[in-house]
């Protein structure tokens, strides 16, 4: 049996959110991750999701699985080229919002998951990369 | 369509709604419509938000939840979250989500008891 390793699911329509969440449940799962972590990542890529589909509009989450030899992972990289974020520290605060949100998506990603990194130039676009690791 | 996923049954004189495992966007949006319809129309002493389904709860859900529960209390009614499952739970603190002053139960029975009970007081 040959498993898919990386896939790509493009956002551009409210409904791809939840096209996101499957896609992510399915790897997650697959994988061996237990019910809370799945949990844990798909509502990360859920929020996400719709970070991309409310201030940019369109891009795209790319899936990926990381193979250490002792751990596996899983690592969601969203990506568009919508506005950008000029005031990433402010952005990472908690309930802080532009969008009459909750302020909590990025900074509770940041959280349910293992690692988080985002880059950000106004203008351009924003990418975030998130992994989760399960021991073997 | 989103709606044909939604139903408000009362029962008594309690509004209970039954979310589905993974509502995508615009079910979640048809809740409020509906429940803010329904209590208009039923006069209910109060709302169950059946959730022991859901297994994802993102914040654009958790947000409408606590709104509508803001809007039926404007109503005069009391919302009620019963069923929340443990890994929702973990997950909704750890991505730092307050459910405010809405009242939470382990399931639909015990929700029955707190809003008949609310009302005697």
């Amino acid at each position: 049996m040959i498993d898919v390793l990386q896939g790509e699911v493009p956002i551009d329509d409210e409904s791809h959110i939840i096209t996101v969440r499957k896609s992510v449940r399915e790897v997650a799962t697959r994988l061996g991750f237990g019910l809370t972590d799945v949990t844990r990542i798909i509502t990360a890529a859920s929020e996400l999701a719709r970070n991309i589909y409310t201030y940019a509009g369109t891009g795209v989450m790319r899936w990926r699985v990381l193979d250490t030899g002792a751990f596996v992972g899983i690592e969601l990289t969203f990506e568009d080229r919508g506005p950008g974020i000029a005031n990433l520290g402010q952005v990472m605060q908690e309930g802080y919002s532009t969008s009459g949100g909750l302020g909590m998506g990025l900074p509770g990603s940041k959280r349910l998951m293992d690692e988080f990194e985002i880059q950000s130039t106004a203008g351009l676009g924003t990418t975030v990369t998130v992994k989760k690791w399960k021991k073997k | 369509m989103a709606d044909e996923r939604l139903t408000v049954i009362k029962v008594r004189d309690v509004l209970m709604v039954t979310m589905p495992p993974d509502p995508d966007d615009p079910t979640v949006s048809a809740l409020q419509d509906m429940v803010l319809k329904s209590i208009e129309k039923f006069n209910p002493k109060g709302l169950i938000l059946d959730i022991s389904a859901v297994d994802t709860l993102d914040s654009f859900f958790a947000r409408t939840i606590v709104e509508t529960a803001k809007m039926v209390e404007l109503m005069g009614g009391v919302t009620v979250i019963a069923g929340m499952r443990p890994s929702v739970a973990i997950t909704a603190t750890q991505l730092g989500f307050t459910f405010g002053r809405v009242h939470t139960v382990l399931d639909v029975d015990r929700g029955l008891s707190l809003l008949t009970e609310e009302r005697r007081r």
